[in-house]
C-alpha cells in the first residue's frame, strides 16, 4: 500500500520528481566522474611510472609524488654520486614538464642512452630516436588520440616539435624530448627533476634506499614497486582535500534539492497529510511516507547517476583519449551512500514538519 | 442501551492571535451506541469543533470526553491517533479523498493504516458496503473521474470499511446537489440500520433532521436543545466498553 501511495505521489508531480532525480543523478555523477578522473590520472601515471622499469625513484627534498607537480630540481651531476652508491647499476636524470594546452600531458626530458640503460629501451612502433633538439618521441596512445604520425609537427609548451618516433606506451610519460631541450625551455640548465635508478639486484631496494638516505638525508627515494600504493595513500593530502571538497559540494546539491522538493511537496500536500492523520495515521507513518518517497527518488537517481557516470567516462575518453576515468566499485558504493544520506538529511525536516501538523488545521488547508 | 460517547462540561478555547475564542462553553452530551443523530446549528456555533473533539482530532481545553469507555482528555497525540484509527470514521463536506489514488486505493489506505489484514471476512464486509453504496464499478477511478455524489460515497465507504464504532460526518451533503444529498442521506440511514454504527451528522441544514432519530441543537458553543436526551441518572449503563461494530 505504501508503495502504491509513494508511486502515485511521485507520478502526480512528474516535473518535480524528474528534477529531484536529476539532482541526485548529478550528485552521483559529479562524485564518480571527478573522483574517477583523479583516480584514473594518478593510477595511469603510477602504472606508467612503474612501467619505466627502474627500481628506485629519486627526488629532490619536499617533492610531490605527482611527478609533474615537482618544481624543485637537482644538479644532473648528482646522478654520478648516486651511481657510486653500492648496488646501483644505472641512473637516468629526467626533467619533467607539463603541457596543458590540450588535456594534461607529462613530458619527459631524457638522456636517450641513459634512459635506455635504465628502462631496457622503448618498444618502437614507428620511427626512431631524436636526431635534433626539436624532435619528440610520442607514445602510441598520444599518436592515436592526436592523429599524428612520424614526421608530423606538434606544438608543446609554445615550441614546435617534429615527431621522430612512436613507441609503446607505459614508460613514464607519453612524450619524450631531449634533456638539454627540456632544460633550456625551463632555464634549468644541467638540472633534473628526478632520477630513475636501476639496481644490480632489485631485491636489495630497501637496503640501497637506506644507503641513499645516509648520503642524501633530505632527498626522497621511493621503491617504484610501491609507487602506485603511495600515490593512492594519505601521502597526498591535497588530493584527498580536493576529493572531499567535491564530495561535500555534491552532497550539498543533493541535500538542498531533496529538501526543497520534499518541503514543497509537504506544503502542497498538507491537506493529504491531514486526511491521513484523520484516518488514524501516526506521526511515524507520515515520516516513513516522506522518507520512503525520498528514498525512491534517491535510489532512482543513484541508478541513473551510475549509468550517467559510465557514459561520461566514455565521453571523456572519446574526447580526451589520453585521460582515464577510473570508476571503482568502492566509489560507486560511497557515492550511493552519500546520495542516500543527502536524501535522509534533505527529507528529515520536511518529514518532521509534516508529522507535526495539526490534523484539524491540515484538513482546513486550501 | 450502552452509552458510547459522553462529554461533561466540555470547553474548547482557541487562540486567534492574542484573542481567546471560546468555541465550546460547557457542552454536556450523552450518545448511545447505534444512534443516528444530527448536531445542528448555525455557522460558528461550535458544532465542527465538537465533532473534532468527539473524533479525537482536537483536545478539549477543559471538561471530560469519554469515547467507548476511555477518557481521551489527557491523552497523548499517539493515543488520540490510536483512538481515531480504531474507533472513528470521518466523512467530510469536501470528500477529502486522496487525489492521486483510485477509489479502491483510497479505501485500502484506510485499511492499511488500520492494520486490517486482507481476508475473506473483511473482503465480504467491504463488498457489502460497496454494493450498498452502488460504487462497485467505480473502484478503479480516481476522484477527479467521479461525480461529487460518487466521491462522497467512496468517502463513506472508506470511513466505515474498518468498522469504526462511531461515524462522524461533517456537512456530508454540503457539496452535493439535492438529488445526491438524498441518496447519501438515505445511505447513512441504511448503513446505520445494517451495521449499527453510531452515526453523527454535523450540519446546519435542517432538511437532514428527517433522516435522523435524534437532533441536538447548538448555539454559541452550548447545547440548546435535544429531542431525546439521556438523563444523568443512567450512570450504571455508562461506558460499557463497546467494541467496534
Amino acid at each position: 500500500m505504501y508503495k502504491k501511495m509513494i508511486m502515485a505521489g511521485l507520478a502526480a508531480r512528474p516535473v518535480r520528481t524528474t528534477v529531484s532525480i536529476l539532482a541526485v543523478t548529478l550528485e552521483v555523477t559529479l562524485i564518480l566522474v571527478v573522483v574517477g578522473l583523479t583516480a584514473g590520472i594518478s593510477d595511469e601515471t603510477a602504472k606508467r611510472t612503474e612501467g619505466v622499469g627502474a627500481d628506485i625513484l629519486f627526488q629532490p627534498p619536499n617533492s610531490s609524488l605527482l611527478l609533474a607537480l615537482s618544481n624543485s630540481t637537482m644538479p644532473v651531476a648528482l646522478g654520478d654520486k648516486i651511481r657510486e652508491i653500492d648496488g646501483v647499476k644505472a641512473v637516468v636524470p629526467i626533467q619533467t614538464q607539463v603541457n596543458s594546452t590540450s588535456g594534461l600531458e607529462v613530458i619527459y626530458g631524457i638522456d636517450f642512452d641513459k634512459f635506455n640503460e635504465v628502462t631496457g629501451g622503448f618498444i618502437w612502433h614507428k620511427g626512431g630516436r631524436f636526431s635534433a633538439p626539436d624532435e619528440v618521441i610520442v607514445d602510441d596512445i598520444y599518436a592515436l588520440a592526436r592523429h599524428v604520425n612520424v614526421g608530423d609537427h606538434v606544438e608543446l609548451l609554445n615550441h614546435k616539435f617534429k615527431i621522430a618516433g612512436i613507441v609503446e606506451h607505459g614508460k613514464g610519460a607519453r612524450l619524450f624530448i631531449p634533456l638539454q631541450t627540456a632544460q633550456g625551455m625551463t632555464g634549468a640548465v644541467n638540472r633534473a627533476s628526478l632520477f630513475y635508478v636501476k639496481l644490480k639486484d632489485p631485491d636489495q631496494v630497501h637496503t640501497v634506499i637506506e644507503r641513499m638516505k645516509q648520503v642524501f638525508p633530505t632527498y626522497g627515494a621511493i621503491p617504484l614497486r610501491e609507487y602506485a600504493k603511495l600515490m593512492m595513500s594519505t601521502s597526498m593530502p591535497a588530493l584527498d582535500a580536493f576529493i572531499e571538497t567535491v564530495v561535500f559540494v555534491a552532497v550539498c546539491i543533493g541535500v538542498l534539492v531533496i529538501f526543497l522538493s520534499m518541503y514543497t511537496t509537504i506544503t502542497e500536500r498538507t491537506r493529504e497529510i491531514g486526511i491521513l492523520r484523520s484516518l488514524g495515521a501516526s506521526k511515524q507513518f507520515i515520516v516513513g511516507l516522506i522518507f520512503q518517497e525520498s528514498a525512491v527518488v534517491c535510489l532512482t537517481g543513484i541508478v541513473t547517476g551510475i549509468a550517467a557516470s559510465f557514459l561520461m567516462a566514455r565521453l571523456v575518453t572519446l574526447v580526451f583519449p589520453t585521460l582515464t576515468v577510473l570508476i571503482t566499485t568502492g566509489w560507486i558504493a560511497k557515492a550511493s551512500v552519500f546520495a542516500l544520506l543527502s536524501g535522509i538529511i534533505g527529507s528529515l525536516y520536511p518529514s518532521l514538519r509534516a508529522a507535526a501538523q495539526d490534523p484539524v488545521e491540515a484538513l482546513a488547508y486550501e | 442501551m450502552n452509552i458510547l460517547l459522553e462529554t461533561i462540561a466540555l470547553q474548547k478555547i482557541y487562540k486567534v492571535g492574542k484573542i481567546d475564542v471560546e468555541a465550546l462553553r460547557g457542552v454536556n452530551l450523552r450518545i448511545r451506541q447505534g444512534e443516528l443523530l444530527a448536531i445542528m446549528g448555525p455557522s460558528g456555533c461550535g458544532k465542527s469543533t465538537l465533532m473534532h473533539v468527539l473524533g479525537a482530532m482536537a483536545r478539549p481545553t477543559s471538561g471530560k470526553v469519554m469515547i467507548d469507555g476511555e477518557n481521551i482528555t489527557g491523552m497523548t497525540d499517539n493515543q488520540l491517533t490510536a483512538i481515531r484509527r480504531k474507533k472513528i470514521g470521518f466523512v467530510f463536506q469536501k470528500f477529502n479523498l486522496l487525489p492521486t489514488l483510485t477509489a479502491r486505493a483510497n479505501i485500502e489506505v484506510a485499511q492499511h493504516i488500520h492494520g486490517q489484514a486482507a481476508g475473506s471476512d473483511h473482503d465480504q464486509h467491504l463488498a457489502k458496503i460497496l454494493q450498498l453504496l452502488m460504487i462497485e464499478e467505480k473502484m478503479g477511478r480516481k476522484p477527479f473521474e467521479l461525480s461529487g455524489g460518487e466521491q462522497q460515497r467512496v468517502a463513506v465507504a472508506r470511513a466505515i470499511a474498518n468498522r469504526p464504532a462511531i461515524l462522524l460526518a461533517d456537512e456530508p451533503t454540503g457539496s452535493l446537489d439535492s438529488k445526491n444529498s438524498e441518496i447519501v442521506l438515505n445511505m447513512f440511514r441504511e448503513l446505520n440500520r445494517r451495521f449499527k454504527q453510531t452515526t453523527i451528522l454535523v450540519t446546519h441544514n435542517p432538511e437532514l433532521v428527517a433522516y435522523t432519530d435524534r437532533v441536538i441543537e447548538m448555539r454559541d458553543g452550548v447545547v440548546v436543545s435535544d429531542n431525546d436526551p439521556i438523563p444523568r441518572d443512567t450512570e450504571s449503563e455508562l461506558v460499557q466498553p463497546a467494541r467496534s461494530v
